[in-house]
């Protein structure tokens, strides 16, 4: 009973910072997903550099084949597995170590994260082989070598049982009284993420098992109508996973950076339960203009539906600084209106991030995206360059940039090690974000001008009919590549940060680990 | 006390409090605890938003008119 007791306790450690119970699977896992998140980012860099090039219709950089294999390369890599490798980092952290629980069946939880890894791998070698030039929607006819289906067959299911692991995670430390009360708010979130995963994954399967066996030429191609209705099942809810992830990792910085509280745990938990129940339907606004569907059925999804999801975000677009805004104030920061503000720690990379990724997410991204999602809008910015330059500030300035603003508590409270290139960490959040504004800004009012989006030559050179652009336009796409190209150089930096820390950082001193 | 490479919310983790609630709150508005910025912020956010929203329902009107 003795060496039972002994061995449970071998497998958690105390966090000094936190005070949380911290299980060893759990933590192991949260390391391997943060360097596979990693990885997949190296790869989606590399990509952004040549689409940037190549965009900049003054510098043009590649080929056509490489623009739209590259394209291919940093769509997939960055919206499906850095961000999903991030997340399921995030999972093990809101549930086994935020409830001082362990993680239930550990065996399973490697198999999940072995399926992962080579699913990412097969459609990695597939991408940059040349085996599947179709683009992140892969819309048919386009037809990919049928291991890219399988890897990402593999990937989702891999997923989806870390989520079944968490949920799973949920009930054990319920069960087993690791935790009083309620399940903290983080971990609130993280259950709104999952839930939306499995509702994604689930799409994910339903398409890509008809698209594989296709592939294989066992059956007809999927009707392209179909396709795109169930593929934008898993397209955009995927993207939502992230929302409600990066939401509860604005609650999580918040609270670690200035000690930020919740103002109304209902309401904040009443806006998570918004996304569970809408954000889905929000996929509609990708089939705005497809002829198949009626009026009834995409207003309803997108004016009303999409609407109450865009809610939940507007409640958690003020709690979260009224939070920091009230944290500030109760240890005397009181003075006017925005002394709070002033004096927040700026030179602190996961308040910056944290506080950047809320402004750009929400004045850009979110308004942008409400705009294109009514239906009448929609028809003008359509496949134009204002549809990236929406996604690419609530993905990527808003999600990624809380993640990457996450990382820096990570390193040293999970690897236990001190963040490398201090300095550099310290303006990282400001470089990326500021190159985010330009680019995303610039994209958005290129694609006024009708700039369209994924199209390799915008000039459409050797074509027997020429195409003539405002003259803003060549000023626009230079200020987009010079945007792109200080953002793509910040996350250089990140990642360069991030593995420097991790495999060869210095260990945490003991005297920087004690609590206020 | 800051150390090179650790984020402040490490090496000083913030006290974690509860917002002031029930009867707290009207004494928490004399104390200067309510969350006034952040309304004007907000507001900020709203105007942009408004604006954007209608100048692409105007811009709309030139792409596609009516009559």
């Amino acid at each position: 009973m003795n060496t039972t007791v002994a061995a449970l306790a071998a497998r958690f450690r105390t966090c000094p910072t936190t005070g949380l119970r911290v299980n060893s699977t759990a933590e192991h896992l949260i390391r391997l997903n943060a360097v596979f998140a990693i990885l997949a980012m190296v790869a989606g860099v590399i990509a952004a550099f040549g689409l940037v090039l190549t965009r900049w219709q003054a510098v043009h950089l590649l080929e056509a084949v490489w623009y739209y294999r590259l394209l291919t390369v940093h769509g997939v890599s960055m919206l499906i597995f850095f961000i999903i490798f991030f997340e399921m980092a995030v999972l093990y952290f809101a549930g086994p170590v935020l409830l001082n629980s362990r993680v239930p069946m550990p065996k399973l939880a490697w198999a999940a994260f072995i399926l992962m890894a080579v699913g990412a791998v097969m459609v990695e070698v597939q991408m940059w082989t040349g085996k599947a030039d179709v683009l992140f929607t892969s819309y048919p006819p386009l037809r990919a070598h049928p291991n890219y289906y399988l890897g990402i067959i593999f990937f989702a299911v891999g997923a989806l049982v870390v989520v079944g692991l968490f949920f799973a995670s949920l009930v054990v430390a319920k069960r087993e009284e690791t935790y009083g009360g309620s399940v903290p708010l983080v971990t609130y979130g993280a259950i709104a993420a999952a839930v939306i995963a499995v509702i994604t994954l689930l799409h994910g399967a339903a398409i890509y098992v008809p698209t594989w066996t296709w592939a294989m030429g066992w059956t007809a191609m999927p009707d392209p109508q179909v396709y795109r209705l169930i593929w934008w099942g898993l397209g955009h809810s995927s993207q939502q996973i992230n929302v409600a992830a990066m939401v509860a990792v604005w609650y999580l910085l918040g609270a670690l950076t200035v000690g930020a509280v919740v103002l109304n745990e209902k309401i904040s938990r009443a806006a998570f339960f918004l996304y569970v129940l809408f954000i889905s339907m929000a996929s509609a606004h990708h089939l705005l203009v497809d002829p198949g569907f009626g009026s009834g059925w995409k207003i309803w999804n997108t004016s009303y539906a999409m609407y109450l999801a865009v809610l939940a975000s507007m409640i958690h677009g003020f709690t979260v600084p009224a939070g920091i805004e009230v944290g500030q104030r109760l240890r005397g920061f009181t003075k006017g209106m925005f002394e709070w503000l002033r004096k927040a720690p700026w030179g602190d990379p996961g308040f910056s991030a944290m506080i950047l990724s809320i402004i750009i997410f929400g004045f850009i991204g979110g308004i942008t995206g409400v705009t294109f999602g009514t239906e009448q809008i929609n028809i003008i910015a359509h496949n134009t360059l204002r549809v990236p330059g929406h996604f690419h500030a609530t993905v990527v300035a808003g999600t990624a940039l809380a993640f990457m603003g996450v990382t820096y508590y990570v390193i040293p409270l999970v690897f236990q090690k001190q963040v490398a290139f201090w300095p550099l960490a310290r303006i990282q959040p400001y470089l990326f974000g500021g190159g985010m504004v330009l680019f995303t800004m610039s994209m958005t009012f290129a694609g006024t001008f009708g700039v369209p989006r994924r199209h390799y030559d915008i000039s459409f050179t050797g074509a027997p009919f020429d195409i003539q652009y405002n003259a803003a336009v060549d000023l626009l796409l230079g200020i987009m590549g010079i945007g792109g190209l200080i953002a793509a150089t910040a996350v250089v930096l990140y990642i360069l940060i991030a593995v420097w820390s991790v495999f060869f950082g210095k260990p945490m001193p003991q005297a920087a680990t004690a609590g206020e | 006390m800051a150390f090179y490479g650790v984020p402040q919310g490490v090496s000083k983790l913030p006290r974690q409090e509860h917002a002031p609630g029930g009867g707290e709150k009207e004494h928490a508005e004399h104390k200067g605890l309510a969350p006034r910025g952040t309304f004007i912020l907000v507001g900020v956010f709203l105007v942009a938003f408004i604006v954007y929203y209608f100048v692409n329902w105007k811009l709309l009107s030139f792409v596609w008119q009516v009559g």
